[in-house]
C-alpha cells in the first residue's frame, strides 16, 4: 500500500516533467490524458485496501521537508522584495522565524507522518477525476490560447495534483505546513501565469493572503505543542478537547478559513479569475480551496459541539449568506462562479463544524458535487470565452440562438446547485434537518436560517444568469448543435453525466461510499438508509419517485423544450403598442453594493470573534 | 362540447384611449367600480390584449395613437370585438375634421358596437358591453385583420399568416396615405 | 394520508382551487360592497380561454408555461403523498424555476421584470416556510407530513407566533396585495404571465389555483391530527389573507423583503428559541 501512496503522490509529478519535456503537442494531450485513467486506478486501490494505515518514511524525507520549507519561505521572501511587496517580505520573514521556533521545541514523535484514512482516499479520488479532467481540458484551452506555453502550463497542473495529493495524505502538522504553502505557491505561479500587470498584482494578494493562513498554522502547532506535546493530527484527535486549551484548534480554524477565500480574505479568490480558465477551475473544485473543509473535517470531531464550532458555523453561516448577496452584484461570469464558490465553500465548512455523522455525511457530499459541477462550470466560462468570445453575464444575451448544448450544460450546472434532486441540494436538506435537532443553541437557529436564505439567494443567483442565457428572440430558425471541439465536449460532458448519474444513485452514493468516510471521521455511521433509490435519514425521507421525477423534469423537459414545437401565431412581445426596439438588460443590485463594507465588518468582526472566543484567547 | 357559450360569461377586458379628454374612461372606470360592478358579468379589466376578447376604445384616434390602435387590435387574439366608446371615438366627435385626429376607430379597425354618448353614460357602456357579448359569441375564430389590411394581404404575404408580418404590413399601410 | 385519497386530491386540485379562486373573488367583492361574479367564473374563464385562438411569442416560452402546471401540480402530489415537508417546499421552487425561465425566455420588459420579482418572493417567504416547517418538526418530531397528519399534538397551540407569521407571508405566496409585486397588474400587467396567451395563458391560471391548494394545505398542517380545527384555520386564514388583500396597497420589493426579513423571521425564531429551551 505503501508504494502505491508514494505512486499517487509522485505520479503526477512525473507526468508533469514528462509534459513539460515533451516537445509535441499530441504526446502531450496523450500524457495528460493517461493521467486520468492511472490516477484514478490508484485512488480506487488505496480507496478498496485495509483502511486507516500510517506510513513510516525514512528519516532522510524528514530532512528533506524541512530543507525544502525553508527554500520555499526564502523564495517567498524574494518574490516580496522582487515585486516590492512589503506584506510578502513581512509575512515571509514571520514565518521564517516561526518556523525555526518550531522546529526547536518541537518534540520526537513516534507517530508516523503519513496518515491515510478514508478521507485522504476521497480526496484522492476528487483528485484523480475532478482535477485530471481539467488538465486534459488545459491542453486544448492552451492550444487556442498559447501553444508555447502550453507544456509549462499543464505541468504546473499537474504538479499541483501531486501536491494535493500530498498534502491531504499528511499526519504531521509541521509537513502539513510545508504542503499548505506549496499549494500556496502552486496558486501563485498558475494566478501570475500571464505576466501582466494585474495578474503579478493579483498573484501577490494571493500570496500573502495564503501567507497568513499558514502563520495561522504554525502558531497552532506552537500551542499545540506548548498544551498537549503532540503535533499529530491523529494524536490531536486522542485528546480529550473540552477539558484542555482550544488554542491551537482556533488557529487551525483561522487557517482553513483563510485557505477557504471566507470573508474577509475572499479577494484572492476573486482575483484568481485573471488567469487562464483551467486555473480557477482546478483552484475551484478540486484542490487549493478543498483544503479548508478537508482541514475542518480532520478536526472537527474534537471542536464537535465546543463554542469553537458554534462561532464557526455563525462565521461560515455568515459567509454562505453574504458572499451569495455580493455574487449579485457581479457582472463577470467568471466573478460570479468565484462568489458561489466562496459561498458554498462556507456551507461546506458549516456543515463539517457541526461534526454529527450526519452533517460530515453532507459536507463529504457538499465537497464531491461542488467539485463536479463547479469544474464542469469553470470549463464553460473557459469555452464561452474561447468560442464566443463572452466574458460577462451582459454579453451572453441570447446565447441559446448560437449554443444550445453550452446554454444546458450551464442551467444544468446552475440548477444542480439548488435545485431539488441534486446532491448539493440533498446536502443541504439534510443538514436543516440535523440542525433542527438542536435548536436550542442559537448557533444551530442561525445556521437553519442562513442555509436557507443563502440557498434562495444563491437561486435567484443562478436563475438571473439562466435567464440571461436563455432568452430568445423568436422561434430557432433552423436548429442546429454548435460545433465544440471533441476536448471540450468530453471534458464537460463527463461531468455532467457524474452530477446527473450521482445525484440519480444519491441514496447509493451516500449510504456505500460516502457513509465510510463518515465512520472514518466520527468512528460511527450516518443512520440513512437505501432502498433502491430512496434516501432515508433519521426523521424522513426522499422517495425514488420524487428524484426521478425532479431528475425528469430538469433533465428531459430542458432538451425536449428544444424540439417542441406548437402551431400557433406568433406575435411581437407586449411593449404597449410601442414600436420599439428591445433592448433587456439585468438587474445588478445596485442596492447591494451599498452595503458592501457593512458586510465586510461583519465578517471581520466574527473572524476576531472565532479566533478569540472560539479559541480560547480570552 | 361546445364551448362557444362561455365566451359569453368571462369577457376580459383591453381599455385604450386613443386621445381622448378622460370624459368616456372615468365613466368605463366607474362602470368597473362597485356602483356598476361589471365584474358581476365576469368582466375583468386585464390591461393585457393578449388575454383580452373586448376592446374598448375611447377618443377620436389622433396620430400618434393609430399605429398603437393596430398593433393592440392584432395582439388580442380571436375571437374577439371592438366597442367604440363615446362620440369621439365614434365619429370624432367635437374633434372631427381637426388637423390631428383621424375620425373615429373604425376607419382602422371594425367596429362591433358604437356606445353614443360625450361622455357615454355607464349605463349605455354597460348596455354596449353586453351587446357586444351577443355578437362575440355568434363570432368565428378567423383571423381578423385590421381594415387597412383587409384586401390583398394574403396576395402580399403568401399564404402563411403570421401576425409579425401582419402586423408590420399594416403599419406600413397606415402609412402610406399620410399627409403630414 | 391514504395513498388513494391523496392521488384524488391532487388529481381535483385544480378543481379545488379554482372553486376557492371562484370563492375568494366573491368575498373580495362583497367586501367592496359589490355583487361579484359566480362562484363558477374561473371555470367559465378557464372554458373561455380555451376557445381562444392562440398566439404566442415563441413554442420555448408557451412550453414553460405548460412545464409550469405540471410542476406545481407534481410539486402538490409531493406535499400531498406525505412526503417530506421540506422536500416539498423545495419542489415548489421547482416549479416556479419553469415560470422564471419562461419569464425570462421572452424580450419583454414586463415579463423580464416580473421573473425577477418572482424570485425576490421566494426570497422573501421561503425562509419563513423553512422555519415553520422546523417548528412543526420541534413540536411532533416529524417532517413527514403523513405522521404530522396523525399526531395528537396541536401545533399552533405551541407555534403561535410562527403560525401568525406564515400567516403574513401567505399573501407573498398567493401574490396578494400587500405583497404582489411579482403579478403587480396595475403596475407590470401580470409581470411573467403577460406574454401567456389563450391556451398557454390557460396553464398559468390553472398552475395558479393549485398553488391556493398547495399554500392553504400547509394552513391545515398546523392543527396536526385535529382536522376540524384545521379547517377552521383554513376558512379563518382564507378570510384574513383576503380582507389583508383589500385593505392594503402594494409595497416595493425592498419593503417587501424586509417585512418578511426583519420582522417575521425574528418572529418564528423567537417561538422556536423560547420553545426549544422550555423543552430541554
Amino acid at each position: 500500500m505503501e508504494q502505491i501512496v508514494g505512486a499517487l503522490i509522485v505520479l503526477p509529478w512525473i507526468f508533469a516533467i514528462a509534459v513539460f519535456l515533451s516537445p509535441n503537442h499530441r504526446l502531450r494531450q496523450i500524457l495528460t490524458f493517461l493521467s486520468l485513467p492511472v490516477l484514478t486506478y490508484l485512488a480506487f486501490k488505496v480507496w478498496n485496501s485495509n483502511l486507516p494505515f500510517f506510513v513510516e518514511t525514512p528519516h532522510w524525507v524528514e530532512t528533506a521537508v524541512t530543507v525544502f520549507d525553508y527554500l520555499l519561505l526564502g523564495y517567498f521572501l524574494y518574490q516580496g522584495i522582487k515585486f516590492r511587496s512589503f506584506l510578502v517580505s513581512v509575512l515571509a520573514v514571520a514565518q521564517l522565524f516561526l518556523l525555526t521556533w518550531v522546529l526547536l521545541i518541537l518534540p520526537h514523535s513516534a507517530t508516523p507522518p503519513i496518515y491515510v484514512d478514508r478521507l485522504t482516499s476521497f480526496m484522492y479520488l476528487i483528485v484523480a477525476t475532478v482535477g485530471t479532467i481539467i488538465c486534459i481540458y488545459a491542453t486544448k484551452y492552451m492550444e487556442q490560447e498559447n501553444l508555447d506555453r502550453e507544456n509549462r502550463f499543464v505541468a504546473i497542473l499537474l504538479w499541483f495534483l501531486g501536491v494535493m495529493n500530498f498534502a491531504v495524505s499528511v499526519n504531521n502538522i509541521e509537513w502539513f505546513f510545508a504542503l499548505f504553502e506549496t499549494t500556496t505557491l502552486a496558486s501563485y505561479i498558475l494566478i501570475r501565469f500571464r505576466w501582466d500587470e494585474i495578474s503579478v498584482k493579483n498573484a501577490i494578494r494571493a500570496l500573502w493572503m495564503n501567507q497568513v493562513g499558514g502563520i495561522a498554522i504554525l502558531i497552532g502547532i506552537l500551542f499545540a505543542v506548548k498544551y498537549y506535546n503532540v503535533y499529530n493530527f491523529t494524536d490531536i484527535l486522542k485528546i480529550n478537547a473540552t477539558a484542555i486549551s482550544m488554542i491551537p484548534l482556533g488557529f487551525l480554524s483561522i487557517s482553513a478559513l483563510v485557505k477557504g477565500a471566507q470573508m474577509p480574505f475572499h479577494k484572492w479568490l476573486l482575483g484568481a479569475m485573471v488567469a487562464p480558465t483551467p486555473v480557477s477551475a482546478i483552484l475551484h473544485s478540486a484542490t487549493m480551496v478543498k483544503i479548508a473543509p478537508y482541514l475542518i473535517l480532520r478536526i472537527s470531531p474534537v471542536i464537535k459541539g465546543t463554542l469553537l464550532a458554534k462561532l464557526l458555523i455563525t462565521t461560515t453561516g455568515f459567509v454562505f449568506v453574504a458572499a451569495g448577496l455580493l455574487a449579485l452584484t457581479q457582472d463577470n461570469f467568471k466573478r460570479i462562479l468565484a462568489y458561489s464558490t466562496i459561498s458554498l465553500l462556507g456551507l461546506m465548512m458549516l456543515t463539517a463544524s457541526m461534526g454529527s455523522s450526519v452533517a460530515i455525511l453532507a459536507s463529504l457530499l457538499l465537497i464531491f458535487f461542488h467539485a463536479v459541477v463547479k469544474a464542469l462550470l469553470f470549463l464553460e466560462a473557459g469555452i464561452m470565452e474561447k468560442e464566443f468570445h463572452v466574458k460577462y453575464i451582459e454579453e451572453m444575451r441570447r446565447l441559446i440562438e448560437k449554443a444550445p448544448i453550452t446554454v444546458f450544460f450551464i442551467a444544468l450546472g446552475f440548477m444542480s446547485m439548488t435545485i431539488v434532486p441534486y446532491g448539493i441540494f440533498i446536502a443541504k436538506w439534510i443538514t436543516l434537518e440535523e440542525a433542527s435537532n438542536f435548536i436550542s443553541h442559537g448557533a444551530y437557529i442561525a445556521s437553519i436560517i442562513f442555509i436557507t436564505i443563502g440557498g434562495v439567494i444563491l437561486t435567484l443567483l443562478y436563475f438571473k444568469v439562466i435567464g440571461v442565457i436563455s432568452r430568445k428572440r423568436g422561434e430557432f430558425v433552423s436548429f442546429k448543435l454548435e460545433k465544440l471541439p471533441f476536448i471540450y465536449m468530453f471534458t464537460t460532458g463527463l461531468y455532467v453525466i457524474s452530477t446527473i448519474v450521482g445525484s440519480l444513485f444519491i441514496a447509493h452514493f451516500s449510504t456505500d461510499f460516502v457513509n465510510l468516510v463518515v465512520k472514518d471521521i466520527t468512528g460511527e455511521f450516518a443512520n440513512i438508509k437505501a432502498e433502491s433509490l430512496t434516501l432515508i435519514t433519521p426523521v424522513s425521507q426522499i422517495y425514488d419517485w420524487q428524484i426521478l421525477g425532479a431528475i425528469i423534469l430538469l433533465m428531459i423537459v430542458p432538451v425536449s423544450a428544444y424540439f417542441v414545437y406548437f402551431k400557433a401565431d406568433r406575435v411581437y412581445e407586449y411593449t404597449c403598442g410601442e414600436n420599439i426596439s428591445l433592448n433587456i438588460g439585468t438587474y445588478n443590485f445596485s442596492c447591494i453594493s451599498k452595503i458592501e463594507p457593512f458586510i465586510e465588518t461583519i465578517a471581520v468582526a466574527l473572524f476576531v470573534l472565532t479566533l478569540v472566543l472560539g479559541g480560547g484567547l480570552v | 362540447m361546445n364551448l362557444k357559450k362561455y365566451r359569453k360569461k368571462s369577457p376580459w377586458i383591453l381599455h385604450y384611449n386613443t386621445g381622448s379628454c378622460n370624459g368616456c374612461d372615468v365613466e368605463i372606470l366607474a362602470c368597473l367600480a362597485p356602483k356598476y360592478d361589471l365584474e358581476r358579468f365576469g368582466v375583468l379589466n386585464r390591461g393585457n390584449p393578449k388575454q383580452s376578447d373586448i376592446l374598448l376604445v375611447t377618443g377620436p384616434v389622433t396620430k400618434r395613437a393609430r399605429e398603437r390602435l393596430i398593433r393592440l387590435y392584432m395582439e388580442m387574439p380571436e375571437p374577439k370585438v371592438v366597442v367604440a366608446v363615446g362620440a369621439c371615438a365614434c365619429t370624432g366627435g367635437v374633434f372631427r375634421g381637426m388637423y390631428n385626429v383621424e375620425n373615429g376607430v373604425d376607419k382602422f379597425i371594425p367596429v362591433d358596437v358604437y356606445v353614443p354618448g360625450c361622455a357615454a353614460r355607464p349605463e349605455n357602456i354597460i348596455d354596449g358591453v353586453v351587446r357586444a357579448l351577443e355578437i362575440l359569441e355568434e363570432k368565428k375564430k378567423d383571423l381578423q385583420l385590421t381594415r387597412k389590411c383587409v384586401g390583398d394581404i394574403e396576395y402580399v404575404l403568401g399564404k402563411q399568416l403570421n401576425r409579425r408580418k401582419i402586423v408590420a404590413e399594416g403599419i406600413r399601410r397606415c402609412y402610406e396615405d399620410r399627409r403630414d | 394520508m391514504s395513498k388513494e385519497l391523496s392521488v384524488v386530491l391532487t388529481l381535483l386540485s385544480p378543481f379545488i382551487g379554482g372553486l376557492v379562486y371562484g370563492f375568494e373573488r366573491i368575498v373580495r367583492a362583497r367586501m367592496q360592497n359589490r355583487q361579484g361574479p359566480p362562484i363558477l367564473q374561473p371555470f367559465y374563464d378557464f372554458f373561455k380561454l380555451m376557445d381562444k385562438r392562440s398566439i404566442m411569442i415563441h413554442s420555448f416560452h408557451a412550453f414553460m408555461g405548460i412545464m409550469y402546471l405540471i410542476g406545481t401540480w407534481f410539486s402538490l402530489y409531493v406535499l400531498l403523498s406525505g412526503g417530506d415537508i421540506l422536500i416539498a417546499i423545495f419542489f415548489h421552487v421547482l416549479s416556479l424555476a419553469f415560470l422564471v425561465i419562461g419569464g425570462f425566455s421572452v424580450r419583454s420588459p414586463y415579463s423580464v421584470v416580473g421573473a425577477m420579482r418572482e424570485l425576490i418572493h421566494m426570497l422573501a417567504y421561503e425562509p419563513v416556510f423553512v422555519l415553520a416547517a422546523v417548528g412543526l418538526y420541534l413540536v411532533t418530531g416529524t417532517f413527514q407530513v403523513s405522521e404530522l397528519l396523525k399526531t395528537d399534538t396541536v401545533p399552533i397551540l405551541t407555534l403561535p407566533l410562527v403560525f401568525i407569521a406564515f400567516l403574513l407571508s401567505l399573501p407573498a405566496v398567493l401574490k396578494k396585495s400587500p405583497f404582489d409585486i411579482a403579478e403587480a397588474h396595475q403596475e407590470i400587467i401580470g409581470g411573467p404571465e403577460i406574454e401567456y396567451s389563450g391556451k398557454f395563458y390557460e396553464a398559468v391560471y390553472t398552475a395558479k389555483w393549485i398553488e391556493y391548494v398547495y399554500a392553504f394545505f400547509f394552513v391545515f398542517l398546523f392543527a396536526g391530527g385535529n382536522y376540524f380545527l384545521g379547517a377552521v384555520l383554513v376558512v379563518l386564514s382564507f378570510f384574513i389573507v383576503n380582507l389583508i388583500d383589500n385593505a392594503t396597497a402594494r409595497v416595493n420589493f425592498r419593503q417587501m423583503v424586509s417585512f418578511h426579513w426583519y420582522i417575521l423571521i425574528p418572529l418564528v425564531v423567537v417561538n422556536l428559541m423560547l420553545l426549544a429551551l422550555w423543552r430541554a
